[in-house]
């Protein structure tokens, strides 16, 4: 039978959702689940993993030191190590800002093909899907070779229990640690941020509508009430309201949260390139003409001025 | 410093892309190219100002049609063009093995240059195989660079304003990030010195490229529409509100 | 049904506006119909909305300058209505005409004296003073990049230019219908959006009302095609009405490009309209500091006639949809960075893919038609915005003359312009004319 390996991502001390549910999209196409786990174990996180279908659970044990445990250069050595050892035939991870920078490595490293941003995936029969051309696409990959790396888009499958035992496996000994990149310093930037888009279930973004950047407060304060994530479209962006890091669209971040709030957006086709996967899109938009108001689940025709403050109010 | 840098010539991303025998797409539409590597171009020009004795070499894998693209980076400071030809759809682990053998063939590179992705086929993981390849660390979605001795700094955006920077010993490999600077846009005098810059073109064939132990092949290609049918939240905006909240909690499930 | 209407007027775009405005204040009950879903949203949106009065004919010339007027005042014109996304604004730039072998430019120096437009002769050194970044040199012919005398070191220098100190661009046309529709709306004007025609009803030879594609039956003893890109389909609905036009219409694809303006220089403000025909584009400041370049439409371009209706579906395929090209890109951009060296040209294009409704003389058809009942205001060949206003106006006097019994094909309505003191013979824009071989054959006009 396949062995699928599966890289854990976590957030303090317990294994993030979007990891759930990538556990239960891999249990669908296989039986035996491997969960890779680099940020030390708990009893919390053997239950929640034993909870989702995971049989073996392998502490790759990486050093204590934060420069050397954070290069993704050792993470991804760490992984193949333990691809190898345990002779895994697929490898699974987050598509997240962390997986963008250490799933390629993994399949690099291994010489394996990779498919990144997967929406879905089949194991038993090397299958992935993934939209391209700025999401006009969905595309359908057959992988071949010995191993196979599938980067899961977060939030593409909702976690399923499926209690199993599990056994915890360590996986000690020397890791390698490359000279030839080292981690010198980290900025986990503001509060705010720290959530970052592309895994937020909540996104709730501002445009033109808000006119400046003083009032673009009432999106941090309605997504800090929501625990959503703030975004923007390029107008707030090119002018300079926010950082480059919340645009959403087909030049900043792709995402598809659970429920995308759009305000004041217009909805251009540059950014429904970027949040058109979003399982529900709520539009507060004045003008009941915007792009986005016929393309969304919930339109709400009203003056976000008036709305926004309402909804910090209640909540 | 002999700078290396892989462009992709990539459908204009605004093009209306349509799907030829549920497999590929029309290829008929405007090439350019690819938005990430403007910023790896436009890095190894900086390079260059700082290091004027330096050669920036741009290469690219791709058809005939590709040397526009080539073209470009050229015009945007690049000294000379290496066009790897081919008409095969190449998936990543192919691409890297011809342009490191391209690349190898060239001359012996001291940073190589790569967008952080293609907006085509958007796989994220050419350039850590060309680092794999040669052996070369690399970083990716790069927001800054600096080469101090012998070294190379790299602070790379993760997302949400969170970064991590690396230091790399060079040679090394740099997937450029949309942070890393503003693109440099030619002028005409500048596309006019560029038609003068060469160009070499040489078959993939020749390279004599081993084959890769694995691939990923599109076998299935659709539209991505999604039909939705908006429903109409009204009243007074407090009652809009609450009906917002109301759908965040019973509907979507995303607020206890 | 019972006859709600006076005037249906399809279109709101704006020509349509005004006709529906000015037939208001006349005492018309209107109602305009648009298959999008608001005013001025269809090719519209697209103008450059330039003000200029360079036309190649006398009668284009005094249209224009009379045009003028409207929009310096343009709170007045509205009578002062309230728009609740507020008013368009016209920029006055002034506007030069660069003296080349790609204008007939004696011409219009000569129109300019006739109907008294204010205009300046600059030579060589004051079109600089006024345009630093600018190279006189002559590049004629205009030449594709794909040509490589495109590349080929200039050698004689332009004589100058004609600078008009009044002229440039609305900042919104979009927005300017919607101005002009909430004025019509104000004196009892009624719009329906989402609303597509698909048939002209007439009946004893009379026209009878519209059929929309829901099904839905309208009637008014007045229809008006003002269908702009979709002119020569409405036309064909209508009974006789496209056989009995000697002058027919058709949609042409155009592209606009923006650039940023080169360091150093607040073209925004300090910048200019140019119409350029030593190099085949015309140019305006846009928001953002940026230069708008659009194409006048030189001998060497290829010409893409398309079907409206596939056009904005973004069907037709590349170069025939609503997408950039990169040739005509680099085309438009590399030529005004002959005249520009210091433009910055981005290597992903940026701008704007509409279409223009052409007439086959490049001037517009303001007529009645064949049909009783049946007029017509099309063909604007992408060179009309700024006389919108005015032709809302004389539209709207020939359809009041015509109803009350005027022969306009055998006497030819003559309109008398309200601020410049001058008659325009409207029989010069009839759809039963010759080709007018005056015409510039371009945007030009």
């Amino acid at each position: 039978m396949k062995q699928a390996g599966i890289v854990i991502e976590m957030e303090h001390g317990r294994v993030k959702e979007t990891s759930l549910g990538m556990i239960t999209l891999a249990g669908r196409t296989t039986e035996s689940l491997t969960a890779l786990v680099m940020d030390g174990i708990t009893d919390e996180v053997t239950d929640q993993l034993a909870a989702h279908g995971v049989h073996t659970i392998v502490d790759l044990v990486l050093p204590e030191a934060p420069e050397i445990r954070q290069n993704p250069a050792v993470r991804a050595a760490a992984v193949v190590q333990a691809v190898r050892d345990r002779g895994l035939d697929h490898v699974l991870g987050l598509s997240s800002p962390e997986g963008k920078d250490l799933l390629p490595r993994v399949a690099a490293l291994l010489d394996a093909p990779l498919v990144m941003d997967c929406v879905d995936v089949d194991l038993e029969k090397g299958l992935a899907e993934t939209s391209q051309y700025s999401g006009k696409v969905m595309a359908k990959i057959q992988l071949t070779g010995e191993t196979q790396v599938f980067g899961v888009r977060p939030n593409a499958v909702p976690p399923e229990p499926k209690p199993v035992k599990a056994d915890v496996v360590a996986m000690t000994g020397d890791k390698a640690v490359p000279e030839t990149i080292t981690l010198v310093s980290w900025d986990d930037g503001d509060a705010e941020g720290r959530q970052s888009l592309v895994e937020a279930d909540i996104i709730i973004a501002g445009g033109r509508g808000l006119k400046n950047r003083d009032n673009f407060s009432l999106i941090f304060e309605c997504a800090q009430k929501l625990n959503a994530v703030p975004g923007a479209s390029r107008v707030a962006v090119d002018e300079g309201w926010v950082p480059y890091a919340l645009q959403v669209g087909q030049t900043g971040e792709k995402v598809s949260p659970q429920v995308y709030i759009a305000c004041g957006i217009s909805g251009s086709i540059q950014h429904f390139a970027g949040m058109k996967t979003a399982k529900m899109i709520i539009a507060v938009n004045r003008d009941e003409n915007a792009a986005i108001m016929a393309n969304c689940d919930y339109q709400v025709q009203g003056d976000l001025f008036d709305i926004l403050p309402e909804l910090i109010r209640q909540l | 410093m002999r700078i290396y840098v892989c462009v992709k010539h990539v459908p204009d991303s605004a093009a209306n892309i349509h799907i030829v025998d549920h497999l590929k797409i029309d290829e008929s539409v405007p090439f350019l190219l690819n938005p990430y590597d403007e910023h790896a171009v436009t890095e190894a020009v900086a390079l260059k100002q700082q290091m004027p004795d330096s050669e920036i070499i741009a290469v690219c894998l791709g058809k005939k049609g590709a040397e526009s693209t080539l073209r470009s980076a050229l015009a945007m400071g690049a000294d000379r063009g290496l066009l790897v030809e081919t008409d095969a759809v190449c998936d990543s682990m192919a691409t890297a093995r011809a342009l490191h053998a391209a690349i190898l063939k060239d001359g012996s590179p001291d940073i190589i240059f790569t967008g952080k992705e293609s907006i085509d086929s958007e796989g994220m993981q050419t350039q850590f195989r060309i680092g794999a390849l040669f052996g070369f660390p690399v970083a990716t979605n790069a927001a800054s660079l600096d080469l101090t001795a012998g070294k190379a700094v790299v602070t790379c955006e993760l997302a949400g304003g969170r970064t991590r920077t690396f230091e790399l010993t060079l040679p090394c490999v740099i997937g450029a990030g949309r942070g890393l600077n503003t693109p440099i846009y030619p002028t005409f005098p500048d596309v006019v010195k560029s038609r003068k810059k060469p160009i070499t073109t040489l078959a993939l064939s020749e390279l004599n490229v081993s084959a890769a132990p694995g691939s990923a092949k599109i076998v299935a290609m659709t539209p991505l529409v999604q039909k939705r049918t908006p429903r109409k939240i009204t009243g007074a905006p407090s009652e809009q509100a609450a009906e917002i909240i109301r759908i965040l909690k019973q509907e979507a499930k995303v607020l206890s | 049904m019972t006859k709600k209407y006076d005037a249906i007027i399809i279109g709101a775009g704006v020509i349509g506006t005004p006709i529906a405005y000015e037939l208001c204040k006349m005492g018309y009950k209107t109602l305009n119909v648009d298959k999008l879903p608001d005013a001025g949203e269809g090719s519209t949106a697209g103008s450059c909305a330039i003000v200029r009065a360079h036309y190649s004919t006398e009668d284009g010339v005094a249209l224009a300058y009379e045009g003028f007027k409207y929009w310096l005042d343009w709170e007045n014109y509205l009578d002062n209505v309230t728009d609740e996304k507020g008013l368009a604004k016209y920029m006055n730039t002034g506007s030069i005409l660069i003296k080349s072998d790609g204008h007939d430019w004696r011409k219009v120096q000569k129109h300019y004296d006739a109907v008294g437009v204010k205009y300046e002769e600059w030579d060589v050194d004051t079109v600089k003073k006024h345009v630093p970044p600018i190279d006189m040199h002559k590049f004629w012919p205009v030449r594709r990049p794909e040509d490589p005398k495109f590349y080929d070191e200039p050698t004689e220098m332009l004589e100058g230019a004609i600078f008009c100190p009044e002229g440039g661009y609305v900042n919104d046309p979009a927005l300017s219908a919607h101005n002009i529709m909430r004025a019509a709306e104000a004196k009892g004007g009624e719009f329906m959006f989402n609303a597509e025609v698909v048939d002209i009803r007439s009946e004893n030879g009379k026209v009878k009302g519209i059929t929309l594609k829901d099904g839905t039956q309208i009637d008014a003893d007045i229809v008006v095609n003002v269908g702009g890109p979709h002119s020569f389909k409405v036309n064909q609905m209508a009974e006789g009405v496209w056989e009995g036009c000697n002058i027919k219409t058709k949609a042409l694809r155009h592209e606009v490009m923006y650039c940023p303006s080169p360091e150093g220089y607040d073209y925004l403000n300090d910048g200019y309209h140019m119409s350029d025909g030593d190099i085949g584009c015309y140019e305006r400041p846009e928001v953002g500091n940026m230069f708008l370049i659009g194409s006048e439409d030189p001998e060497c371009d290829p010409q893409e006639w398309v079907d409206p209706d596939e056009f904005y579906a973004g069907k037709g395929g590349p170069g025939r949809d609503n997408v950039l090209t990169d040739a005509q890109w680099k085309a438009q951009c590399y030529r005004l960075g002959k005249r520009i060296p210091s433009l910055k040209v981005p290597n992903q294009p940026k701008g704007v893919v509409d279409l223009y409704d052409v007439s086959d003389d490049w001037i517009p058809i303001y007529d009645k038609s064949d049909l009783p009942g049946f007029y017509m205001a099309i063909g604007t060949s992408g060179n009309q915005y700024k006389n919108a206003p005015v032709v809302g106006r004389m539209m709207a006097e020939l359809i009041d003359a015509c109803e009350k019994g005027l022969d306009h094909d055998k006497e030819p309505f003559q309109y008398e312009f309200k601020y410049t003191t001058r008659t325009l013979n409207v029989g010069f824009f009839s759809r039963k004319r010759e080709i007018n071989y005056d015409s510039s054959f371009s945007v030009n006009g």
